[in-house]
């Protein structure tokens, strides 16, 4: 039926052994595609079942992150930081490398991105848990802004410490690198897609055999796509101004920190880079930098992007033409 | 990979070094300690030696060098996959127990398109949209729900009216949790309803089944802030036009998915999915 796929082939052929699944997680839905199974050694299960057991590894890392760093979630680990203001506090793993990661976007983009948006995007009506429906409110001691240099980490005791009540908004950061790991846990799979909601992670080809096709939805149009690439072993996030829309203001669901409104410079930034996390976090900081600066941000970094403008003009780095 | 080999040729040299200083007569115990030298080496070689791997693997041979960022984030995913691997190892049990139904991936759909906004739950042969869409070319939000759709596929797929005309994944090895699945999750008959929520409002879809299996899905009610034409843009001849048959169009072929999806669909999906729950109980 199958031949078990060798290591050195890059590309196989179309296949039937695929495993493809669904899961409604982290505010979105979490779709998994293995394409070829996993070779194992002699006495293993089947072929077909390592890869389920990968498939069940792989969404048990988006549960994890999930349970980590929700705001929706008043017993989360990140939202358990936020009740003890000044005073630091041992965290996970996979909260104390989400915070670090944030914190350094933050200072990369000058703080157009910022992970301490969270009570404001609470103020504004982004406050309502996905799967139950049930609304968030957190009682803040708040006095002003805050910023990112409000929190500070202390990475031998793996502490983190918030200097003033903030609530950290992970959204951005938590989602790719749920993403991440579980590229990671697919690895051994080698060829196959993760799609969270948008945010996508491809490894090696599709059944065709050939790099995955993905396509950039138009940030006017939900039918229509803007452009389309080819894509393997790279990570792709788009970030639109049509997502997210808040229940309270007029606005979406990405807060320039800077200005605490919605970013409105462009209609959707979309981000290739190595890690799901990177491309993520980038494409929210774009949005409040604006094209040009944007633009500036990715080639300082060496990811590649395409920005588009409310007036569908659209901006690229020179790399996306490898892409296509 | 070049740094690594360097480190451990050097270590070899060193015992071998040792050896031949300390003379002939101990040579019976320098091995042992080569030996040991050598398995240190090994593993402190390869630790690193995994996540540069791991590492290169992302960025590409061709990619322009790597900066701080890229970096970071390469290096939080490794410490903390090394941290918690061994945790994820239980998940297959969780799984294995929660849904044993979307073990199966092949899939199928049927799908009205929805008469208007009130109750679109009389839906009339005529109105029978019969969709078979390949979900692999197509797992977007509106996916899961059909997911749960599987065992009433394979419980029934002598039926005439669920013609798999496009080669659905069949995961080949399944064969012992499939026929258990498929008896497990035919669903009753009837016409279920279901809510599901986003941010911006909330949805009730109705299901109707027929048959044990899904005849048409509809939104029924759309009680959101914006219109339902923004969840669902209304077609030219003023209906809306279903949302996975939308998303079947949206992807063509030609694409394997879509980056920046919207998340107008998944409340609807939410409330399929509530409603096959009430058929299944």
């Amino acid at each position: 039926m199958h031949s078990p796929m060798r290591l050195s082939q890059p590309c196989p052929k179309r296949r039937s052994d695929e495993v493809l699944r669904t899961v409604a997680l982290m505010g979105t839905f979490v779709t998994i595609h293995v394409v070829g199974h996993v070779v194992g050694h002699e006495g293993d299960p089947g072929p077909a079942e390592r890869s389920e057991k990968a498939v069940d590894r792989a969404f048990e890392w988006f549960c994890r992150v999930e349970e980590c760093c929700t705001r929706f979630e008043a017993q989360s680990e990140v939202m358990q930081l936020t009740t003890r203001v000044g005073a630091p506090v041992r965290v996970s793993a996979i909260l104390y490398e989400a915070v670090q990661f944030a914190l350094a976007v933050a200072e990369e983009s000058d703080g157009a991105f910022d992970p301490t948006v969270g009570y404001a995007m609470e103020e504004r009506g982004f406050n309502r848990e996905y799967r139950t429906g049930k609304t968030i409110r957190t009682a803040l001691d708040f006095s002003g802004s805050v910023n990112y240099r409000d929190v500070r980490l202390d990475a031998d005791r793996k502490t983190i410490t918030l200097l003033r009540p903030l609530i950290l908004d992970l959204g951005a950061v938590a989602k790719g690198l749920a993403v991440d790991l579980a590229a990671r846990e697919l690895r051994p799979c080698k060829n196959f897609a993760i799609n969270a909601g948008g945010d996508l992670f491809l490894g090696g080809c599709n059944p065709d055999g050939q790099p995955w096709s993905i396509g950039i939805r138009h940030p006017r149009s939900d039918d229509e796509l803007i452009d389309s690439v080819r894509i393997s072993n790279r990570a792709v996030c788009t970030s639109g101004d049509y997502e997210r829309r808040s229940s309270k203001h007029d606005g979406h669901h990405i807060l320039d920190p800077r200005t605490g409104s919605s970013a409105n410079a462009v209609a959707s930034v979309t981000v290739i880079a190595p890690t799901a996390m990177l491309a993520d976090a980038l494409a929210t900081a774009a949005f409040s930098l604006g094209p040009a600066e944007g633009m500036q941000l990715f080639d300082r970094l060496g990811v590649d992007g395409l920005i588009i403008s409310p007036e569908l003009e659209q901006y690229a780095t020179r790399g996306m033409r490898d892409y296509h | 990979m070049d740094k690594s080999t360097l480190l451990l040729l050097a270590i070899i040299l060193a015992v071998f070094g040792g050896s031949v200083a300390a003379g002939h007569p101990a040579w019976g115990t320098l091995t042992g300690i080569a030996i040991i030298l050598l398995a240190a080496g090994l593993a402190v070689g390869t630790l690193p030696l995994q996540s540069q791997d791991y590492f290169e693997e992302r960025i590409g041979p061709s990619k322009r060098t790597s900066n701080s960022l890229v970096t970071l984030s390469s290096a939080a995913i490794v410490a903390i996959y090394a941290a918690g691997y061994h945790r994820t190892s239980s998940a297959a049990h969780k799984f294995d127990s929660q849904t044993p139904q979307q073990r199966t991936s092949a899939t199928i759909a049927i799908v009205t398109r929805p008469a208007a906004t009130s109750p679109a739950i009389e839906a009339t042969p005529s109105g029978l949209r019969s969709e078979t869409p390949a979900i692999k070319k197509n797992a977007k939000r509106p996916s899961a729900p059909a997911r749960k759709a599987v065992p009433t596929k394979s419980s029934d797929s002598a039926s005439p009216s669920a013609p798999s005309t496009s080669p659905a994944p069949n995961p080949p090895a399944n064969g012992a949790a499939q026929p258990a699945t498929a008896a497990q999750a035919r669903y009753k008959d009837g016409v279920y309803l279901g809510w599901g929520s986003c941010r911006h409002g909330d949805i009730e879809a109705s299901v109707v089944i027929q048959d044990g299996k899904i005849a048409s899905v509809a939104i029924s009610q759309c009680l959101t802030r914006y219109s339902c034409s923004w969840i669902a843009p209304k077609t030219p001849g003023g209906g809306f036009p279903d949302l996975p048959g939308q998303v079947v169009e949206r992807q063509s072929p030609k694409v394997d998915y879509v980056s920046g999806a919207t998340e107008s669909s998944y409340a609807f999906a939410d409330a399929v999915i509530a409603a096959l729950s009430k058929a299944t109980e």
